[in-house]
């Protein structure tokens, strides 16, 4: 379930070059990359760094300019309603038809989904105390937020994916949300994608990570091989970045020393000890930040940073 | 899908519904009291043996008393309601979905898009034809009475009987349905819609109803009755029923009356073609954009 | 039902956070030997984590020897409270608790701390080449 299992099985999600173009600008360039079966997976980006656009090709909504994409296998050429079959949506600020009752919603969703589980979205609501007959409009944000997650739920596709979901909650309610989809995920192999651009919780959730920004890929991959690939170097101010054992990714220099966060090339060995150097693991906050602050056109290193992340002999985990 | 689309116009369905019982119940009074009227003044018998010539002062008496529906001010109001009907439903059909972000929950439910609409616009168009035909029932039934003095081919009376106010709706809907889709927003769209409508509307009526068929025209002698418009009875051809279109001393150019169905069905056609020409439309639009 | 909790800012990865917490629960008495831990789905939604990560406690978990799973019934506590620390390493502990006790009366902060035994740590291994 963890990390390596890329062969096999089919990947919930693939995309090949993959890119969106609206009038002159891209949303979306040059996008590859992979998600297996079963992870729950963090797409970070700051706002407007294609996050919204690489869902809406994902679920359907919204078709490729140019590249490819496939879900569990059905590409953006298959029929619009296989494709629409295998994904649940959350959207962001969780549309629902404020006029409808929490019951004409479920009618809604079995009379346009073939697979929808009414008696799950009625265990659920009944869980959460939300009575059918209310309306939606007199929902709090919170409820709202979980009628549409049941919504997304009952449909008993293979892939959930949520757009920034929390955002607009508040932290009871945040937290309550999020329990219901660890407990959705759990035990059922559901593969999970949460678009989000509040960093800091997302450790907790995810175990595979993509970074998004300005379009671009920065980083993909199993969040724990991803880690464990980078560490947090403490050198000299003079050294230079090629006497560096690895990629630097982000470097903040101070009067005599320097502080930098190395990708270790697959190949290199782990990181040579020097007379006053250290190196200590990377959290999982920082190497996502690092990776964000990045500039966002670095297509050529776009490649090694998923040809590092991509589980190979000399990345497993590292046992702290 | 029927459930779905039903449900998402039931509110405008029961407005719809309470707009047809209030004009049903003021034609009930009106219809009632003017058959009364008719029989009153024995205008049945005088209209057999005459095109009305025969009870000149009864005519006027009924026509008094009845005839103010006939005036500018209501026929202006009403000229509008069957466009201003088909804005407001169509208007916010596609456009609240995107307004209000629901498309992205209507959207990626397992039915494409392009199956959505169709469904909902085939619904809709089915009420908005009932409603159409409900409403030109009820004028017609109420009118009857009036209708024999002044038939149904003149300007006024003719856009409520027959196919033509079923077919203002349908196009005022197709409109606003594909303004909607451009727009994205719902009163934007009612209002870009209305007004090509109206415009339409208003030049086929005065540009080119008249001569769907060439005219006729035939010679007469007048003597006291001979004017154009909805108040002579008979008009100047001596017929009830003619549109009289011109008077050149003593020929008068006209359509006859038993033209009312022929021309109700060329009209009809053409807003029904465009009607389906902005259906059409925006279910191609919309499957593109999705593709 | 033994119940987890979860520091999310304390910078210690959460499968971790949760095998400290047996064993420390082990040590003070509060796990037995036999007990069954919740399940993933439970801890998962509990806690608002991913239930891999759960998944991956108890198998390091498994790995030390502090619990293991039967098929079909849960993950059980396999340790006792004295195995749980082997004897070496409790001598260890104890000499651990009187140096840092010293330090903590020295006025040492963590970081102090973590960059004296870093050094430290340099210095053996300069001295060993």
């Amino acid at each position: 379930m963890t990390q390596n299992d890329t062969g096999g099985n089919i990947p919930a999600l693939r995309t090949d070059r993959l890119g969106r173009r609206y009038g002159r600008v891209w949303g979306l360039r040059n996008c590859t990359l992979e998600v297996p079966a079963g992870v729950i997976a963090g797409l970070v980006g700051p706002n407007g760094a294609g996050k919204t656009t690489l869902l809406e090709m994902i679920i359907g909504l919204l078709q490729p300019t140019e590249g490819q994409l496939s879900v569990f296998g059905e590409t953006s050429h298959a029929p619009m309603a296989a494709r629409l079959a295998q994904v649940g949506y959350v959207a962001q600020d969780h549309p629902l038809y404020r006029d409808f009752s929490v019951g004409d919603m479920f009618h809604l969703g079995r009379a346009m989904n073939p697979s929808w589980d009414q008696k799950l979205a009625l265990a659920r609501t009944d869980a959460l105390d939300i009575p059918l007959k209310r309306k939606v409009k007199s929902l709090s944000g919170g409820q709202r937020a979980q009628v549409s997650l049941t919504m997304a739920l009952a449909k008993r596709a293979p892939l959930l994916v949520l757009d920034e979901p929390v955002s607009s909650l508040d932290p009871v309610a945040r937290l309550e949300f999020m329990r219901e989809v660890m407990a959705a995920a759990a035990g059922t192999g559901l593969t999970v994608i949460i678009a989000s651009h509040v960093v800091s919780e997302l450790e907790r959730f995810c175990d595979w990570l993509i970074v998004l920004t300005g379009g671009h890929v920065q980083l993909a991959g199993p969040a724990d091989n991803l880690i464990a690939a980078h560490r947090l170097l403490t050198v000299p101010r003079a050294t230079t970045d090629a006497e560096l054992p690895g990629l630097p990714v982000h470097r903040t220099d101070s009067d005599r020393h320097s502080s930098v966060l190395v990708r270790a090339d697959p190949g290199r060995r782990a990181v040579q000890e020097r007379p006053g150097w250290q190196a200590d693991p990377v959290g999982f906050e920082q190497l996502v930040m690092a990776y964000l602050q990045r500039p966002s056109k670095s297509a050529a290193r776009d490649d090694t940073a998923q040809a590092a992340a991509r589980p190979g002999p000399n990345t497993k985990a590292v046992t702290r | 899908m029927i459930w779905v689309s039903w449900r998402q116009h039931r509110g405008q369905a029961i407005a719809c519904l309470a707009v047809l019982a209030a004009l049903a119940v003021y034609a009930i009074l009106l219809g009632t009291s003017m058959r009364t009227a008719f029989g009153h003044d024995a205008l049945t018998a005088c209209l057999a043996r005459s095109q009305g010539t025969a009870c000149p002062a009864a005519i006027q008496a009924f026509t008094n008393r009845f005839g103010s529906e006939v005036n500018i001010a209501f026929w202006s109001v009403v000229l509008i309601v069957p466009g201003l009907i088909g804005v407001l439903v169509g208007g916010s059909l596609i456009a609240r979905e995107l307004e209000y972000g629901t498309w992205r929950l209507a959207w990626s439910q397992t039915v494409p898009r392009a199956r959505w609409l169709a469904v909902k616009l085939a619904l809709v168009t089915g009420g908005l034809i009932v409603l159409g035909a409900a409403m030109t029932g009820v004028i017609t039934w109420y009118r009857a009475p009036m209708d024999r003095l002044t038939g149904h081919l003149q300007h006024n009376i003719y856009d409520f009987e027959g196919l033509v106010l079923t077919a203002y709706i349908l196009s005022a809907f197709g409109f606003a349905v594909l303004a909607g889709l451009l727009l994205r927003r719902s009163i934007p769209a009612m209002v870009a819609a209305f007004i090509p409508w109206l415009a339409i509307r208003l030049v086929v009526e005065f540009v080119f109803r008249d001569h769907f068929l060439a005219p006729l025209t035939t010679t007469v002698n007048c003597t006291q009755v001979c004017g154009e418009g909805i108040g002579f009875v008979p008009q100047a051809t001596g017929r009830i029923g003619d549109l009289v279109l011109s008077i050149n001393g003593n020929v008068v150019t006209y359509q006859p009356a038993d033209r009312f169905w022929t021309f109700q069905f060329i009209e009809a056609g053409i807003f029904v073609a465009l009607t389906a020409a902005a259906l059409g439309a925006t279910i191609w639009l919309l499957h593109r954009r999705a593709a | 039902m033994f119940r987890f909790r979860l520091d999310g800012s304390s910078g210690v990865p959460p499968y971790l956070q949760l095998v400290h917490q047996v064993r420390q629960s082990l040590l003070l008495g509060y796990l037995e030997e036999g007990d069954r831990l919740p399940t993933v789905k439970d801890v998962a939604a509990d806690l608002a984590i991913n239930p891999n990560t759960v998944v991956k406690a108890y198998r390091q978990l498994e790995h030390e020897g502090l619990a293991g799973g039967r098929p079909g019934q849960g993950t059980f506590i396999t340790a006792t409270s004295s195995t749980a620390l082997p004897e070496e390493q409790q001598v260890l502990r104890a000499s651990l608790e009187e140096w840092l006790r010293a330090v903590e009366e020295a006025g040492l902060d963590e970081e102090a701390v973590t960059a004296l035994i870093a050094v430290a740590r340099q210095d053996m291994k300069k001295e060993k080449v």
